[in-house]
């Protein structure tokens, strides 16, 4: 999905709450907040924890492989310039339950993607000079049929 | 259980709708003021009785591509009329009428008309392509900030991923899916008002480019222009009005994460919504004649016959497959409109609601469900679902 000059799309309001999440993809790095209180980690950032409701959160990154959830694979360009087609991935982390996010998928052909599939963090340009996350194919990792699906509300 | 729920004591009074079609070469205005005159005519009423005034969605979501609900303001204006209770609003929007039948069940006003006015087909025209969502704005705010940038720039790029996780969990197929959309073209067919009502097949649909997969061509709706308005009128008024429908039932529950993205299993996002909705009646889904249910994308159809009760979570595959069960004739005739698969994106359950009344009525002409006595009407946009039973009025 590598693309010259700048990509096209639109990019991120950032906020008071979300400023370290983008700032860190600037470095490639994965971040989501963490509660020190009841130790469980939420996403997107709030400052608030989902578990216990608590105010008092983290900064923490995650380094660990995630596995596909589900994905889609985008044909339409919606704007112009869009390179098509590419795919998209809901990407959940089996030691952070709290977790899911949605990205792009690379390292492997579109058509490639899975549900079960494992992926490394990673992120690329993106529109308005943010980075995104891109996540990247694991090969020869077999595809778990059934990744555990998200925890429920309140769930830490 | 029953007369105290506060739908009891509001109706639907009136609904007219402008031309639609892919282009409707008339200003959103004009196409407002052609439905609110035809829905207020509808009901039996005059502009001297309205007093309360709604749209959707208000606020910084009026100007996104190709919603041109106008100024409501500027509607008052043009109307001349006064009004006790007004209100424009995304959130909140479970159903077109759940807001109005608040405010004449609490007496804030006695007639609200509401109205949704959509020129998407003449957006989708001038941007060579149906627009990105969010195309408008300088940044992706809120919830949409997790997904625009990445590139999920439609809600069919947001959708299609749930659908995929479903069709993988439940062994559902696109075969099966097809018939939905197939089915409600054939009663597009007898729509005149439909934007597509030529015969598609099975086939048709398989043969069909991909826009996000596993959702192709035919299963986004129709990007179309036209105005709906509905009316909404105390029950009390009934003796004033020419012929109104019952509310019997309604909700519109949010029990997950409120995102695209987060939502624990988008595939469920209307159960809590049907289940409050089941609470408040005594009817039960067998009761129901036909069914009006958010057909944004197929699968959203999908969703909503297993979350109202008509089959089980996983089943809806089986259920509509062959398109018997679904067709005029059927045990549940869907979207007996041509849904917005292919009678148009009228958005938000404003044509769904219009198609439901006048079945009620008996006035859906020759695609009428004979003895039609309980409507399903449902709405879902992204994670704001809403869902009500109507029936035909006996007070």
């Amino acid at each position: 999905m590598t693309s010259p000059g700048a990509p096209v799309g639109i990019p991120p309001a950032v906020t008071e709450e979300t400023a370290a999440f983008w700032a860190a993809a600037a470095e490639g790095r994965l971040l989501v907040e963490r509660c020190t209180g009841c130790g469980a980690e939420s996403f997107p950032p709030y400052g608030m924890c989902r578990a216990c409701r608590g105010r008092a959160v983290e900064a923490v990154e995650i380094r660990d492989r995630g596995r596909v959830y589900s994905f889609t694979v985008n044909h339409q360009r919606w704007l112009p310039g869009l390179e098509v087609p590419y795919a998209l991935v809901l990407v959940e982390f089996p030691d952070h339950p709290g977790v899911r996010v949605f990205g792009r998928l690379r390292g492997c052909p579109p058509d490639a993607a899975a549900i079960g599939m494992a992926v490394e963090v990673g992120f690329e340009p993106g529109p308005g000079g943010y980075a995104v996350p891109s996540f990247v194919a694991v090969p020869n990792v077999p595809a778990t049929g059934d990744p555990a699906v998200a925890p429920a509300r309140g769930a830490a | 259980m029953g007369s105290e729920w506060f739908e009891r004591r509001a109706v639907i009074s009136g609904i007219g709708q402008s031309a639609i079609g892919r282009q409707i070469d008339r200003s959103g205005f004009q196409l407002t003021l052609d439905a609110i005159l035809a829905a207020v005519g509808d009901a039996g009423l005059t502009l001297d009785d309205i007093d309360g005034l709604a749209m959707f969605p208000g606020g910084g979501k009026a100007n996104l591509p190709g919603y041109a609900n106008g100024n409501l303001y500027e509607i008052q204006d043009a109307l001349r009329i006064t009004t006790t209770w007004r209100q424009g609003q995304v959130e909140g929007m479970s159903l077109p009428f759940y807001g109005p039948a608040q405010a004449v069940a609490t007496g804030q006003a006695r007639h609200v008309v509401i109205w949704r006015t959509v020129k998407e087909g003449s957006a989708a025209r001038n941007a060579g392509g149906r627009p990105a969502y969010g195309s408008v704005n300088p940044s992706a705010e809120g919830p949409l900030a997790w997904l625009l940038p990445v590139g999920a720039l439609s809600p069919v790029c947001q959708v299609a991923p749930w659908a995929a996780r479903y069709l993988h969990d439940y062994g559902v197929t696109r075969e099966q899916l097809a018939w939905i959309p197939v089915t409600q073209r054939a009663h597009a067919a007898l729509n005149p008002d439909a934007v597509y009502r030529t015969p598609l097949t099975v086939e048709d649909y398989l043969a069909s480019r991909m826009i996000s997969t596993p959702m192709c061509l035919y299963d986004c709706d129709v990007p179309a222009d036209g105005s709906t308005a509905i009316v909404v009128s105390a029950a009390e008024a009934a003796a004033d009005l020419r012929a109104p429908v019952a509310i019997e039932a309604m909700a519109g529950v949010i029990d997950g994460r409120p995102s695209w993205d987060q939502w624990e299993d988008f595939s469920r996002v209307g159960h809590a919504t049907a289940a409050a909705m089941w609470n408040r009646t005594g009817l039960a889904p067998a009761d129901v004649d036909v069914a009006q249910l958010y057909d944004g994308f197929t699968i959203e159809a999908v969703w909503w016959l297993e979350a109202m009760g008509f089959c089980k979570a996983g089943e809806a595959g089986a259920f509509v497959e062959g398109g018997t069960r679904i067709a005029l004739g059927g045990e549940l005739p869907l979207n007996t409109w041509g849904g917005q698969l292919s009678g148009g994106r009228l958005h938000a359950a404003f044509g769904h609601t219009a198609e439901a009344v006048r079945q009620l009525r008996g006035e859906a002409g020759a695609r009428q469900v004979v003895g039609a006595e309980v409507a399903a009407v449902t709405n879902v946009g992204g994670y704001e679902a809403g869902a009500a039973l109507l029936t035909r009025w006996r007070r």
